[in-house]
């Protein structure tokens, strides 16, 4: 074999190596779906206390974003909650163009006390709710959303974006950074 | 303003982290961080600072850590301390998916090659396998997550925007935490003690010790076969069951510690039980009394308690030491604020009346109720504290319903207060809601007269399932099968006795989790640390118990029940398990 072609044959290699790798690089740390999902009709109560309809909630004519946390949580919660308050801090005064609900998946430990003192924490400001609730009606939203677990341990990080210009959600399953947050945030209006 | 501030200086993030590393370069050259710390400071005072980076994110000047987390995310230190995932211990943790490695010195400084056992990884990689850090490598992960000589820590670990200083007080606290070995644990024995004090009788002393026994023979018994000489089979057998090499080569053993003698002096046995035996941890422990002076023992030594058999626990926010069943007595009182905050009629401006009796189950009572409805954003009810031996008199309750006109009556006493509100309701001036404690009426509950029980309501804080599952792991939630009623005969635990005979099961199987999930890592914190992580659990008294990091009451319900007419009453719930 010649020499150039040797080369060639090496270079092309690469380069396919290149090629191959580069949407792994590139590739979104998140998995993003596009879903519709029914909203059960049941009363949550949030961090003030005050009952909620959560049906009326999620249909707002602003848009919606909800996660799943809860108060004592480690891990996976703080991240999602930064994230709401950066989005929150970038908002400004705006802040309640975007409603903001995080769901407890330990709603005998959330009570509105602790669902406060876990907001003022990540310094929230109005349009980011607090939601807890009995067991059965937590149940419910979870299995709405097709995020049930059956015990706050094994959860995992969801978020939900819903667009109020056409009601559908976007679900993302994992965790993003500020700008990846943004981009998603945008795609259903927010600015 | 001062945190919008605050955020505006992360955008000079890339600088910032230029500027670490050409500090972090000087710090290779210059030496270890301990030739470089503030000499003004005692290693007490260091060790005091690096404990409140660590716990509260606060720096010693006093200010928020600055950090990133996802590359770009602006956090404070103060909500994204190291302990909220690293835990109290620094053994690390496995929660949503993501393991977080251990973060004490006698971990960082050999090299992590974690095995994943038992270990869910469903969303995240594999943590990375790293060699020993030194002190300027472990600063470089701090500041900017690179770990030589090519690893990058997952990026839901915080990038933390520290100073030499600040970094080298930092250290030194994580060469502190959980650097030896617990008291109470040698090569072959972990020792724990129980506290019994007078007065508790023998079969509810032993319905706690009969549970704590059995396991100490069966563990003790596979520990023996795991020594043996004959076979492989028993050791493989003893090491699968036992969960770790660890717990197959050490017994337990659980002494008793009797205290005698007033409260006041428990202090003093306890101290000398202690200096004679430095054990472990506590486990369960029984009692009439109150609690509080053998919590605060635990306190003061950093001794953790599981789940003693006491009504009258300390309530505390911020206490760590102890973990209860429930919060007893006050618990029922919390339950009580809780539902009347739902009521219409409580916010209807008729005040609340609420009669104590002079006893620690009247006291816990009104605290609970007092504290939660306080909390509720209510201004407190009318108290009435009887004197001990005092009787509720029917003229003095006439008299106080016609002046006040009570939207509710609560009464924190036993049975005998209930003629005098009988005698209210023939009279037809009766208050709008009468509540009571089920834990002071006893079996007196069955027994409420006929004429209260349209408008009385119970604090009930056990379950009305009357069926366990096998399985936490279920998807079943727990309560699902829990019905609207009971009937006398449905209540399976009829006495205090069997009542401790249903809780030690569960001191058992939260103890045996725990003792598996340490993993060698026989540091007290940890023991807390790893059962904060265990999932719920299902029990015989409770709907659930749960748990959590800091949440030190695992049944968290109670329910508001109201008694049926008739000769065969049947207790019907009014509320949900929690109450919000």
């Amino acid at each position: 074999m010649p020499r150039t072609t040797l080369i060639s044959s090496f270079v092309l290699s690469a380069l396919v190596l290149v090629l191959t790798l580069q949407p792994a690089v590139a590739e979104t740390k998140y998995q993003r779906t596009i879903e519709n999902y029914a909203i059960p009709d049941v009363v949550l109560v949030n961090q003030n206390g005050a009952k909620v309809r959560f049906r009326e909630l999620m249909q707002s004519n602003r848009p919606v974003i909800v996660d799943f946390i809860f108060g004592t949580c480690t891990t996976i919660c703080p991240i999602l909650s930064v994230s709401f308050a950066n989005l929150q801090q970038k908002l400004g005064t705006d802040s309640q163009k975007v409603q903001l609900v995080s769901i407890s998946i330990d709603p005998e430990n959330d009570t509105p006390k602790v669902m406060k003192e876990y907001l003022k924490r990540y310094r929230a400001r109005p349009g980011w709710d607090f939601l807890t609730g009995t067991r059965a009606d937590i149940d419910k939203v979870m299995y709405a959303f097709n995020a049930y677990i059956p015990n706050k341990m094994s959860h995992y990080p969801l978020t939900l974006i819903r667009s109020s210009r056409d009601g559908k959600w976007i679900r993302i399953f994992g965790l993003m950074g500020s700008s990846e947050f943004t981009t998603e945030c945008r795609k259903v209006g927010i600015q | 303003m001062k945190g919008a501030d605050r955020y505006r200086r992360f955008r000079g993030l890339p600088i910032a982290l230029m500027c670490g590393a050409v500090f972090s370069l000087f710090f290779v050259v210059a030496g270890s961080f301990g030739e470089t710390a503030s000499p003004a400071l005692s290693d007490q005072e260091r060790l005091h600072l690096g404990e409140r980076i660590y716990r509260e994110g606060l720096l010693p000047s006093g200010e928020p850590m600055q950090a990133y987390v996802k590359g770009d995310l602006p956090v404070p230190g103060t909500s994204f301390t190291c302990v909220s995932c690293h835990l109290r211990s620094g053994l690390g943790s496995v929660e949503g998916g993501v393991y977080t490695p251990p973060t004490n010195g006698v971990k960082l400084y050999q090299p992590h090659q974690p095995l994943f056992k038992n270990m869910e990884q469903k969303y995240f990689p594999l943590p990375l396998r790293r060699p020993a850090y030194t002190d300027a490598s472990l600063a470089e992960a701090i500041r900017s997550g690179d770990v030589p000589p090519r690893y990058k820590l997952n990026d839901v670990m915080p990038r933390y925007l520290i100073d030499d200083a600040d970094m080298a007080i930092l250290v030194s606290y994580l060469k502190s935490l959980s650097s030896t070995v617990s008291p109470g644990v040698s090569a072959t024995n972990m020792s724990f003690a129980t506290v019994i004090t007078d007065g508790v009788k023998p079969e509810e002393r032993d319905a706690m010790l009969s549970a704590l026994d059995n396991l100490v023979n069966i563990k003790n018994s596979l520990v023996s076969a795991f020594n043996t000489p004959r076979g492989s089979r028993s050791r493989l057998m003893a090491e699968n069951m036992l969960g770790s090499r660890e717990m197959a080569v050490r017994t337990i053993s659980v002494s008793r510690w009797l205290l005698k003698g007033a409260p006041e002096t428990w202090r003093g046995q306890l101290e000398e039980y202690y200096r004679k035996e430095p054990v472990f941890a506590l486990l369960g422990g029984i009692s009439n009394e109150d609690w509080r002076p053998i919590h605060q023992f635990s306190e003061d030594h950093h001794i953790p308690c599981l789940f003693p058999i006491t009504d009258f626990p300390v309530v505390s926010d911020t206490d760590w030491y102890t973990q209860y069943f429930s919060k007893g007595y006050y618990q029922e009182g919390e339950a009580v604020a809780r539902y009347l905050n739902t009521r219409d009629e409580a916010a209807a401006g008729r005040p609340i009346i609420q009669i104590v009796q002079a006893s620690r189950e009247g006291q816990a009572l009104s605290a609970g109720f007092l504290e939660t409805w306080r909390d509720l954003g209510h201004q407190p009810p009318l108290t009435v504290t009887l004197k001990a031996g005092e009787s509720l008199s029917q003229d003095f309750l006439r008299q106080l319903s016609n002046r006040e006109n009570p939207a509710a009556l609560i009464l924190w006493g036993g049975s005998d207060m209930l003629p005098a509100v009988k005698t209210l309701a023939e009279d037809g001036n009766r208050p709008g809601m009468v509540f009571v404690s089920s834990s002071c009426l006893g079996k007196d509950i069955w027994l409420l007269p006929e004429q209260l029980r349209e408008f009385t309501y119970i604090a009930y804080p056990f379950s009305f399932s009357k069926y366990v599952a096998a399985s936490s792991m279920g998807s079943k939630p727990a309560q699902s099968d829990a019905p609207t009623s009971l009937r006398l005969k449905d209540v399976t635990i009829q006495d205090r006795t069997q009542r401790i005979a249903g809780l030690a099961p569960s001191l058992v199987q939260v103890l045996v989790m725990a003792l598996m999930d340490m993993r060698g890592n026989y540091y007290r914190d940890n023991f807390f640390d790893v059962i904060g992580m265990i999932p719920d659990q299902n029990s015989p008294l409770y709907e659930r118990l749960s748990f959590g990091p800091g949440q030190r009451y695992a049944s968290k319900g109670c329910y508001i029940v109201q008694l049926t007419k008739g000769p065969e009453p049947e207790l019907v719930r009014k509320s949900n398990w929690v109450i919000h």
